[in-house]
C-alpha cells in the first residue's frame, strides 16, 4: 500500500521535477554560453501556452498517439517508483516511443517522415544499451526489480562503472542532446525543421513535452540507481552526470545518424562486454 | 480417444483426397469449412482429455508400422523420380537416395534390438498445445484460402484451375503436422516430417513458374539435408541400442552416456534447424514467399517451421546440461539477431515477415538452449502467440497485395484510405507482435530475463540488440499504414466472408489470448514445462507472472493501458475536420494538392519520403554472406566438438 | 486557474517563426543578433522555432512580391491561433525602396493582418525586442477584453 502511494505521488510530482530539470537545463546552458537565460519556470510557461493554443493537426491518429505516449510514460514512472521490474518498464516505455513515431509517420509531411525515421534509428541505438544496463544490474543484484537495488547495500557504481557510461550514452540520446539531437533539435535552423515534432502542434506538443519530462525523470531515476545507498551520493551523482550532459551538449555539434549508430553501438557494446566480463571473472 | 486421434491425424488426409476428387467450388467450400470445424472441435476435445499414450496397431487390418514404412519409401521414391525427371537436380536426388539407402540399411540390415514396450503415439501438454495451434490457426488459414485462391488464379489466367491440388496439399499438411507432434515412434515422426517437407515443396512450386520451382527446389534440398541427418540419427541410435522412440531419448540420465548420446540429439536438432530455416538455411524460407499467401501463413510461419523448434524443444530435457545446450542457445540468439537485422533492410513486406519469423524461431531455439524452466516457458509462450499474430500478419499482407498489387512497404502508405478494416487488423497484428501487454512480448521478456539469470552473456547481448532491431521494422510499418490526411469519405471495404472471418477471428484471438494468458499458463503451459523440466518457471501471484528475477503484470497493465487507449481513442474521435490542415511544406505547398510543392512555372512537384532501410549495414547483399559463413562455422564447430568427444 | 496559467504562458513564451520575403538580409542579421548573448532574447522566453505550427509570432522581413505572397499567406494560415504578426524594416512596412517595382505588392499588411510595425532600415535589435513586447501587450489587451 505504501508503495502504491509513493508511486502515485511520484506520477503526480514527476512532471514538476521534469519541468524544473528542463528549466535548470536551459539556465545552465545559457550560463555556459555567457547568457542570462530564461527563468527557471520557463518550460512550464511554454507548456501552458501550448495547451492554450487552438488545436491543429493533420489527422486524428496524431491525437491518439500522443495520448498513448503520455500514458505509457506515466505508467513507466509509476512502475519505477513501485520498485517493479526494470525490463517490464523498458517495454512499457517502448509503447510510448513506438506510438510517438507512428504519429509522426502518419502525417504526410516529408520533414516529420524523415524525423520519424531518424527517431527510429535513435531508438534502435539506445534500446539495446538500456537492456544491457538492466541485465548488468540484474547480474549484480540477482534481480531485475528496482526494489532489490535498494536492499543490495553497496553502490552499483563500484561494480558497473562502465555500464554507467553506457547509460550516459542512452541518457544523452533520450535527452536529445548534441551530438545525438538528430531527430528533433531544440533549435531552429536545421534541415528537417523540427524533425519528428514538425507536425505536432499546440496541445499535442504540450502533451509530448510532458511525456518527455516523465521520460527524463525515469532515465535520471535509472542513473540514481547507481548510487542508491545514500541520498547525498545519489544527488551528487545526478548533478555531476547532468552537468556533464550539458557540457557535452555545448561542445559538440549534431552528427549524422550513421555516425551515431556506429559509434554508440561500438562503444556501448565494447564497454558492456568489458564490464560484464569483469563482473563474470570477479 | 482413438477417434479423436483419428480425426486430428487421418481425417485431414481423407478430406484432402475428397478435395482432389471434387472439383466444383461449392463442395470444396463445404469440405474445407467442415473439416476446419471438425478439426478445431476435435483438437479442443483432445486437450480436454489431457495427456495420453496410445498405440494403434493396425488400420483396416494392415500393421501400421509396416504401412508407414511402405509410405515412407513410396514418398522418397516419388521425390527421387521428381528430382531426376522434372527438377534435374542432382543434389536433391543424391540427398533423397542417401535417405533411401539409410532407411533400407536401418530396416533390413541392422539387427533389431529387443522390442521396447513404448507407445507409438503420446501426447503431453506440449504436443497438445501444438495440436491446438495447428488445428485452429491452420483451419482458419485454410478457410481464408477459399476466398484467396480464386482471386489469385484470376491473376494467373489459368486454363484449368489448380485449386484441387492446392487444397489437397494444404489440408493433408494439417494431418501430417498433427501426426508429427503426436508421434512417439521416431520412424513415424520421420515419415510425417518428410510429408511436411514434401507438402512445402509442392506448395511453393504451386504456381509453376521458374522462380517458384527454383525456390521450391532450394527449400527441398535444404530440408532434405535435415532428413539425411534424421536418418543418420536413427541409425546411430539403433547402433547404440537405444530404442527408436522419443520417450527413450527423454529418459533421465540419457545424456550421461556422453557424446554417443549427444550425437543423435545434435542430428535431430540439426534437422529441426533446417526445418525452422535457421541461418544459414534462411534463404529457403525467404524464397518460399513466392508461394500463395495461405501457404506462407500456414506452413512458413505458424505451423510447419514450428515443427523444427518443436523437436528442439521436445529434446531439451535430453541435452540439458550438455555443451550442445549452450551451443544451441548461442546459435538461436545469433539467428535472432542476424535475421532481425536483415528484416530491417527489407522493403518487401513478405520478406520482412519471413525474416521476423526466422528471428522468432531463433529466439525459441535460444530459449530451448538456455534450458531452464523459465526459458522453456518463454519458448512455448512465443510458439503460441507468434503463430496467431504472424498468421494474421501474413493474411493481411496477402489481402493487401491482392488489392494494391504490391507487397512493398512503400506502397502501403496511407492504406487506411483504401482498406480501413484490413489496416486496423494489420495494426492489431503489429501491436500484438511488438508491445506489452501482449503475449509475444511476454515471451520476449521471459527470454531475456532467463538468459540473464543463467549469466549467459553473449546470448543476452544478442537478444538485446535483436530486440532493438525488431522495434525498428515493426514500428515503421505501423506508422506508414496510417499515413493519411483527415480520413473522410473512406470507402467501405467489401471482402468475401471467407477472407474477412479468419482475419477478424485471428485479430480477436491475438488480443483475447493475451488477455487470458494467466489461465492458458495454468492450464497448459505450466504443466508442459513441469512434465519436461520437473519445475515451473513462474509462479502466479494474483495472475501476474513472478519469477526469482522479476515480475510481469498482466491485468494491471491491461487495465491501465486499456483505459489509456480508450481515452486516447475518444480524444481522437473528437477531432473536428476543420482543424486538420495540410503538412508544413515551407509555405510553398500547392493549393489544390496537399502532397506537392509549387515549383517554377506554377507546376506542382510532388515529394516523397521513404523509410530508412539502412542497407549500407543491414542489406541482404551486405549481410547474407558473412552470416552464412559464421553460422556455418558455428554448426561445424558444434559437430566437431561433439565428434571430438566421441573420437 | 488553468486559464490564468495559460494566459501567463502566452505572455512569457512567445515563439517566433521568422519569414524572409526577399529582404537584403540586413533585418535578418539584426534578428539573429537578438539571439546572441549580447541581447539574449531567451530571457523573455523568446525562441526562434522555425516551424509555423509551433509559433506564436510571425516575424516578416523584406519586400512582399507576387511570387511569395502565397507563401506568406500559407505560413500565416498554418499558425494555430492566438498569433501575432510583426512586420519589420522599411520593406516589410511598405515595400521600401522597391515599392514601385513591377512585381512588388507593397507592405506585409497587404496580404495578412499585421499587429506591430517595427521601422528602420534595418531596425536595431532593441527595436525588434520592443516590437515583440508590444505585440505581447496587444495579446494581453485582447485577452483582458475577452475576459
Amino acid at each position: 500500500m505504501g508503495k502504491l502511494l509513493l508511486a502515485t505521488i511520484a506520477v503526480i510530482l514527476a512532471p514538476v521535477i521534469g519541468g524544473l530539470v528542463a528549466g535548470l537545463d536551459r539556465k545552465c546552458t545559457a550560463w555556459l554560453q555567457s547568457r542570462v537565460g530564461p527563468p527557471i519556470l520557463q518550460p512550464f510557461y511554454d507548456v501552458f501556452k501550448l495547451l492554450g493554443k487552438s488545436p491543429m493537426m493533420m489527422n486524428p491518429w496524431q491525437i491518439l498517439t500522443v495520448w498513448v505516449y503520455l500514458v505509457s510514460s506515466m505508467l513507466t514512472v509509476f512502475l519505477f517508483f513501485l520498485g517493479s521490474d526494470l525490463l517490464l518498464m523498458f517495454f512499457v516505455l517502448t509503447i510510448g516511443a513506438v506510438f510517438f513515431v507512428m504519429g509522426a509517420l502518419s502525417t504526410q509531411s516529408p520533414y516529420a517522415q524523415v524525423g520519424a525515421q531518424r527517431e527510429l534509428v535513435t531508438m534502435l541505438t539506445y534500446e539495446p544499451l538500456i537492456i544491457l544496463v538492466f541485465v548488468s544490474i540484474a547480474m549484480v543484484t540477482g534481480s531485475f526489480k528496482v526494489s532489490e537495488v535498494f536492499t543490495y547495500g553497496k553502490p552499483l557504481l563500484y561494480q558497473l562503472p562502465l555500464m554507467f557510461v553506457v547509460l550516459g550514452y542512452a541518457l544523452t540520446i533520450k535527452l536529445r542532446k548534441s551530438p545525438f539531437d538528430i531527430s528533433a533539435c531544440h533549435h531552429a535552423h536545421q534541415e528537417i525543421v523540427r524533425g519528428v515534432l514538425t507536425e505536432y502542434s499546440g496541445p499535442q506538443l504540450a502533451l509530448i513535452e510532458i511525456a518527455h519530462w516523465y521520460d527524463v525523470v525515469f532515465v535520471l531515476g535509472l542513473c540514481a540507481l547507481f548510487w542508491a545507498t545514500s541520498f547525498w551520493g545519489c544527488a551528487i551523482l545526478l548533478v555531476v552526470t547532468y552537468f556533464a550532459e550539458l557540457v557535452i551538449d555545448n561542445v559538440t555539434a549534431r552528427m549524422t545518424y550513421k555516425w551515431m549508430l556506429k559509434t554508440v553501438w561500438g562503444w556501448g557494446l565494447a564497454l558492456s562486454v568489458l564490464n560484464l566480463l569483469w563482473l563474470y571473472a570477479g | 480417444m482413438d477417434i479423436l486421434v483419428f480425426t486430428t491425424v487421418v481425417l485431414p488426409f481423407l478430406a484432402a483426397i475428397a478435395l482432389l476428387l471434387l472439383r466444383d467450388k461449392g463442395s470444396r467450400s463445404l469440405v474445407v469449412v467442415g473439416a476446419a470445424v471438425v478439426l478445431a472441435a476435435a483438437s479442443l476435445a483432445l486437450v480436454g482429455q489431457g495427456s495420453f499414450e496410445y498405440s494403434p496397431k493396425s488400420l483396416l487390418g494392415i500393421s501400421l508400422d509396416g504401412l508407414i514404412m511402405l509410405l515412407d519409401f513410396a514418398l522418397l521414391i516419388v521425390i527421387l523420380i521428381m528430382a531426376v525427371t522434372k527438377l534435374k537436380s542432382t543434389l536433391v536426388a543424391a540427398l533423397t537416395a542417401a535417405q533411401v539407402v539409410g532407411l533400407v540399411y536401418l530396416e533390413f540390415f541392422m539387427g533389431h534390438g529387443p522390442a521396447i514396450a513404448a507407445p507409438a503415439m503420446f501426447a503431453d501438454k506440449l504436443s497438445l498445445i501444438m495440436v491446438l495451434v495447428i488445428s485452429i490457426v491452420g483451419s482458419l488459414i485454410c478457410v481464408y484460402a477459399l476466398g484467396y485462391m480464386p482471386e489469385h488464379e484470376e491473376h494467373l489466367h489459368l486454363a484449368k484451375s489448380k485449386q484441387p491440388r492446392f487444397f489437397f496439399f494444404l489440408v493433408a499438411f494439417l494431418g501430417a503436422m498433427n501426426g508429427l507432434v503426436l508421434a512417439n515412434n521416431l520412424l513415424w515422426l520421420y515419415f510425417f516430417w518428410e510429408v511436411t517437407t514434401f507438402c512445402s515443396f509442392m506448395l511453393i512450386a504451386h504456381d509453376g513458374d521458374e522462380t517458384s520451382v527454383k525456390n521450391a527446389t532450394r527449400a527441398l534440398w535444404m530440408n532434405m539435408t535435415g532428413g539425411v541427418a534424421f536418418v543418420f540419427a536413427l541409425i546411430f541410435m539403433q547402433k547404440s541400442g537405444v530404442g527408436l522412440y522419443l520417450s527413450e531419448l527423454l529418459k533421465p540420465g540419457f545424456s550421461a552416456a556422453g557424446a554417443a548420446a549427444v550425437i543423435p540429439l545434435f542430428m535431430l536438432c540439426y534437422a529441426g534447424i533446417t526445418k525452422s530455416a535457421q541461418v544459414p538455411f534462411q534463404s529457403w524460407l525467404t524464397g518460399a514467399m513466392v508461394a500463395p499467401t495461405p501457404v506462407s501463413a500456414l506452413l512458413h510461419s505458424s505451423t510447419m517451421v514450428k515443427a523444427g523448434v518443436y523437436l528442439v524443444l521436445r529434446l531439451s530435457p535430453a541435452y540439458s546440461g550438455t555443451m550442445l545446450s549452450g551451443m544451441l542457445a548461442m546459435f538461436g540468439a545469433f539467428t535472432f539477431l542476424t535475421t532481425s537485422a536483415l528484416a530491417v533492410g527489407q522493403s518487401n513486406a513478405k520478406k520482412v515477415l519471413a525474416y521476423s519469423t526466422i528471428a522468432n524461431l531463433g529466439l525459441i531455439i535460444a530459449c530451448a538452449g538456455i534450458n531452464t524452466p523459465a526459458a522453456i516457458t518463454a519458448a512455448i509462450v512465443i510458439i503460441i502467440f507468434h503463430a496467431v499474430s504472424k498468421a494474421l500478419m501474413f493474411l493481411c499482407v496477402g489481402t493487401i497485395e491482392q488489392k494494391i498489387h504490391s507487397r512493398d512497404l512503400e506502397d502501403m502508405r496511407g492504406l487506411y484510405m483504401t482498406m480501413p478494416k484490413t489496416t486496423i487488423v494489420a495494426l492489431i497484428g503489429v501491436v500484438t507482435m511488438l508491445l506489452p501487454p501482449f503475449g509475444v512480448l511476454l515471451g520476449k521478456w521471459m527470454a531475456i530475463e532467463s538468459a540473464a539469470a543463467v549469466k549467459y552473456m553473449p546470448v543476452t547481448i544478442m537478444l538485446a540488440l535483436g530486440s532493438g532491431l525488431t522495434v525498428m521494422f515493426w514500428a515503421r510499418w505501423a506508422g506508414i499504414l496510417l499515413s493519411t490526411p483527415y480520413p473522410k469519405d473512406v470507402p467501405a471495404e467489401p471482402q468475401p466472408s471467407t477472407v474477412r472471418a479468419p482475419l477478424v477471428l485471428l485479430a480477436y484471438g491475438a488480443v483475447l489470448l493475451s488477455l487470458f494468458v494467466p489461465f492458458l499458463y495454468g492450464g497448459l503451459i505450466e504443466p508442459a514445462v513441469r512434465s519436461s523440466h520437473k519445475a515451473a518457471g513462474y509462479i502466479m501471484d494474483s495472475l501476474n507472472f513472478v519469477s526469482a528475477q522479476g515480475i510481469f503484470y498482466i491485468y494491471p497493465l491491461f487495465l491501465v493501458l486499456g483505459v489509456g487507449f480508450y481515452l486516447a481513442w475518444k480524444a481522437a474521435r473528437k477531432v473536428n475536420p476543420a482543424e486538420c490542415v495540410g503538412p508544413y511544406l515551407c509555405g510553398a505547398q500547392a493549393t489544390d494538392d496537399n502532397k506537392a510543392f509549387v515549383s517554377t512555372g506554377r507546376a506542382n512537384v510532388g515529394y516523397q519520403a521513404g523509410n530508412f532501410y539502412l542497407s549500407w549495414i543491414f542489406g541482404e547483399d551486405r549481410l547474407s554472406g558473412p552470416i552464412n559463413m559464421v553460422s556455418g562455422v558455428l554448426l561445424a564447430v558444434m559437430l566437431g566438438l561433439l565428434l571430438g568427444g566421441v573420437i | 486557474m488553468l486559464k490564468d496559467w495559460i494566459n501567463k504562458g502566452r505572455l512569457k513564451s512567445p515563439w517566433i517563426v521568422h519569414f524572409d520575403c526577399g529582404s537584403c538580409n540586413g533585418c535578418d542579421i539584426e534578428v539573429l543578433a537578438c539571439l546572441t548573448p549580447i541581447y539574449d532574447v531567451e530571457r523573455f522566453g523568446i525562441i526562434n522555432i522555425g516551424d509555423p505550427k509551433h509559433a506564436d509570432v510571425l516575424l516578416v522581413t523584406g519586400t512582399v512580391n507576387h511570387r511569395n505572397k502565397h507563401v506568406l499567406k500559407n505560413i500565416y494560415d498554418q499558425m494555430p491561433s492566438p498569433k501575432a504578426v510583426i512586420a519589420m524594416g522599411a520593406c516589410g512596412l511598405s515595400g521600401g525602396v522597391f515599392r514601385e517595382a513591377y512585381n512588388v505588392v507593397g507592405g506585409v499588411d497587404k496580404v495578412i493582418p499585421v499587429d506591430v510595425y517595427v521601422r528602420g532600415c534595418p531596425p536595431k535589435p532593441e527595436a525588434i525586442i520592443d516590437g515583440v513586447v508590444h505585440a505581447l501587450g496587444k495579446v494581453k489587451a485582447a485577452l483582458e477584453a475577452a475576459g
